[in-house]
């Protein structure tokens, strides 16, 4: 190889000299560059300053937001309870005592008319207005120590019973000059306590705030979301895929491009609108149903997933679908083994954001008629629902004073849940990164 | 690969390529034949096209948008433009190591193991973890990440991710392998284990490697075509280029006084 003697290395381009520099070498310890170094130093501490303040600013209207709500909320989960002693022989009830072993004893006390024992002995127990300090909801815990032990019914037992709206808020402080006078007599005569309102967690709307619970607008809204995540994941993710791997850049995507990213900015009601005249008018689907509800806020949740999507996608490395395709990766396995699986963690992003606000979406809803009074807990997506936020809307227009901590307590339970559905699309996203 | 004696030596062919990116012509009228005998070098000065040519020859330019091709190439004979040559599995039988090492973000293993299992060209566990030990070894990494073959590919050094898309291109048992600068990152000794895979390969697959490294290319091929501004200058056995270019262009980038 006599070529090789004559390389030589590259650049060496003969004949430019270089201008000769004419300023004077740079004074790297003179004063003004100790004083460029200072400045540059004060920026940064500044700019760390700022962005601790922020984080602090939004640390405390969260903290501020998170105490008001528990503070007012936590006493929607407690109630005032009264001690009623009822006298079971002297009133009468008509019942065979063998009935109330079997599986129906439910049933059987059904027909024995407790609500009027009941108030008898409030009456007895606590003069003539007694029967106005029980809540209706006391039926159930009489009812229940009754089956417990059939024996109280031969003599006098004194049974633990939920107040009525006015005791319950007057109690808490805020009730009518009346209601608190027999809050005080009541509690001269010992008969006061507080107790866990588990009724709240498992009842759903009613009219009375001593009865009401969260359990159907929290069942509405688990339906409600399950079906907008059904709906509005796969096809967002597949059109973000078609949209970046496979649409030709032309006219058309363009426009297709602009129009979902205008969706995304469209207010909510507009979709409210547009379930009403499609899914409804059109397609006669049942009125608020969480099928409905759902498709309506997919329509919402969608364009935000396509440019979450889109954009976690580009964010794939080319190099990486060079080399999938240079060894042979057809276009269907470049996206599923290695395009996918990057961008779902940015996918999953996505989806959090839409999903949460999905599920705080009150105003399409609404449209949808999901504002009816629906007293019993839906069974599947077709029966007539609410949702947590249009349930807190409606008891924050109640005028009793009892719906005011139930609105709150209401809040919690919204709060929860979209912590609980952000920690598990959290937990998930971060197993998917983990995984690389 | 006994039968390899019966197929024509001539593996890939180009006749009067032309490439252009929208407007910009990136390659002019570059005609070169590939062959299991002879390794190829591609040399020329940065941006003349070596790349650009390179990936002609599996398509590779089919994914970047506004790139056309024009002319013709054959792999076998067979036109690989042609409306009844699958692509993907062109791109299985030419391989390409890329001028940047770009490992999968997945375990050492698996950036082997993904060519030939999607190919199904493993039979059983145990069979993929030979064809990934044989590769890795001939890839001259084998040694260095047999204890780790479950980490990330991209936890590794730059020439070791080279030599490892080096050990995935060749995992798939290619009939022509494309390396483009696959050295560029590596050090003498990992660069003399390539070129000793280079000179293992030659014969039963045709190599074509794109070089700015002289000693590189007058020690690895047999065959030498130089690129300049698009064009392909001058072409001819490795010795002749390096000792008697035709072409003042050609010897004044060889010795270095390229300007
Ligand atoms: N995707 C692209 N779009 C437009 N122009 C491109 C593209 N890729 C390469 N080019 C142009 O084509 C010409 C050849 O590029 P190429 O990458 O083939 O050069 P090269 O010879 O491989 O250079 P190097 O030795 O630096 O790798 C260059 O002028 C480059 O700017
Ligand atoms: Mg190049």
């Amino acid at each position: 190889m006599t070529g090789q003697a004559a390389l030589t290395p590259h650049g060496a381009t003969p004949g430019a000299a270089p201008a000769p520099r004419i300023a004077a070498p740079t004074d790297w310890r003179g004063e003004a560059m100790r004083r460029r170094i200072a400045r540059r130093y004060a920026a940064e501490r500044r700019f760390r300053l700022m962005g601790l303040a922020a984080v602090l600013l939004s640390a405390g209207f969260l903290a501020f937001l998170l105490v008001t709500m528990v503070g007012n909320g936590a006493r929607g989960f407690t109630r005032t309870q009264i001690a009623l002693p009822i006298d079971f022989q002297r009133s009468a009830i008509l019942i065979d005592p063998a009935l109330l072993t079997g599986g129906n004893a439910e049933q059987a006390l059904a027909g024995a008319n407790l609500p009027a024992v009941i108030d008898k002995a409030a009456e007895t127990a606590f003069g003539e207005n007694g029967a106005r300090m029980i809540s209706p909801a006391a039926q159930t815990a009489v009812r229940k120590a009754i089956i417990a032990d059939p024996a109280i019914l031969t003599g006098t037992a004194t049974i633990t019973v939920p107040a009525s709206e006015g005791i319950d808020v007057a109690a808490k402080g805020q009730g009518s000059a009346a209601n608190e006078a027999a809050v005080a007599r009541l509690q001269q005569a010992g008969a006061l306590s507080t107790g866990l309102n588990l009724r709240f967690l498992t009842a759903s709307d009613g009219t009375d705030p001593t009865l009401v619970g969260i359990w159907g607008a929290l069942k509405g809204s688990l339906l409600t979301m399950a079906v907008t995540l059904a709906l509005s994941f796969p096809v967002g993710v597949f059109a973000a895929l078609y949209l970046e791997e496979y649409a030709p850049r032309n006219r058309w995507t363009d426009l297709i491009e602009v129009s979902i990213n205008n969706l995304a900015a469209v207010p909510s009601i507009i979709f409210g609108l547009l379930g009403l005249a499609i899914f409804l008018n059109l397609m006669h689907l049942p009125r608020s149903a969480p099928l409905v509800g759902g498709m309506t806020l997919a329509l919402m949740t969608m364009p935000v997933i396509v440019i979450a999507g889109r954009n976690a996608i580009k964010a794939v490395p080319p190099s990486i679908r060079d080399a999938a395709l240079g060894i042979g990766a057809s276009p269907v396995q470049v996206v599923f083994h290695h395009v996918l699986p990057l961008a779902l963690p940015g996918i999953l992003t996505g989806t959090i954001i839409g999903m949460a606000r999905a599920l705080g979406e009150t105003a399409p809803l609404l449209m949808i008629g999901m504002r009816a009074f629906v007293a019993s807990p839906p069974h599947g997506v077709m029966d007539p629902a609410s949702v947590l936020p249009v349930q807190i809307f409606l008891w924050s227009d109640e005028v009793g004073h009892g719906f005011i901590e139930k609105t709150s307590a209401a809040i919690i339970v919204l709060l929860a849940f979209l912590l609980t559905m952000n920690s598990i699309a959290i937990y998930l996203r971060n197993k998917f990164e983990k995984k690389w | 690969m006994a039968d390899m004696q019966h197929i024509p030596n001539v593996k890939m062919s180009a006749q009067g390529v032309n490439v252009l990116y929208g407007e910009k012509q990136a390659i002019r009228d570059v005609s070169i034949e590939v062959d299991l005998e002879n390794v190829t070098a591609l040399i020329g000065p940065s941006g003349c096209g070596k790349s650009t040519f390179l990936r002609t020859l599996n398509r590779m330019n089919d994914t970047v948008s506004g790139a056309r091709v024009e002319g013709r190439i054959t792999l076998d004979g067979d036109d690989i433009y042609g409306a009844d040559m699958d692509v993907v599995q062109l791109r299985a039988r030419v391989g390409m190591v890329f001028q940047k090492p770009n490992p999968f973000p997945k375990s050492i293993y698996e950036n082997v193991a993904y060519g030939p299992r999607i190919h199904g060209l493993a039979h059983g566990k145990a069979d993929l973890d030979e064809i990934v030990e044989k590769s890795l070894r001939r890839a001259g990494l084998w040694d260095e990440v047999k204890d780790r073959l479950h980490e990330s590919g991209t936890a590794l050094s730059g020439g070791q991710q080279q030599r490892l898309c080096i050990g995935r291109a060749i995992a798939v048992e290619p009939e022509v392998i494309l390396m483009d600068e696959p050295c560029s990152a590596l050090d003498p000794i990992a660069t003399a284990r390539i070129e000793e895979l280079i000179l293992d390969l030659r014969g039963n697959y045709a190599i074509v490697i794109v070089t700015h490294n002289m000693q590189q290319a007058a020690r690895v091929s047999q065959h030498t075509a130089f690129f300049h501004l698009g064009r392909l200058v001058e072409q001819g056995p490795t010795t002749e280029i390096f000792t008697n270019p035709r072409e003042e262009r050609t010897k004044d980038y060889i010795t270095g006084r390229y300007g």
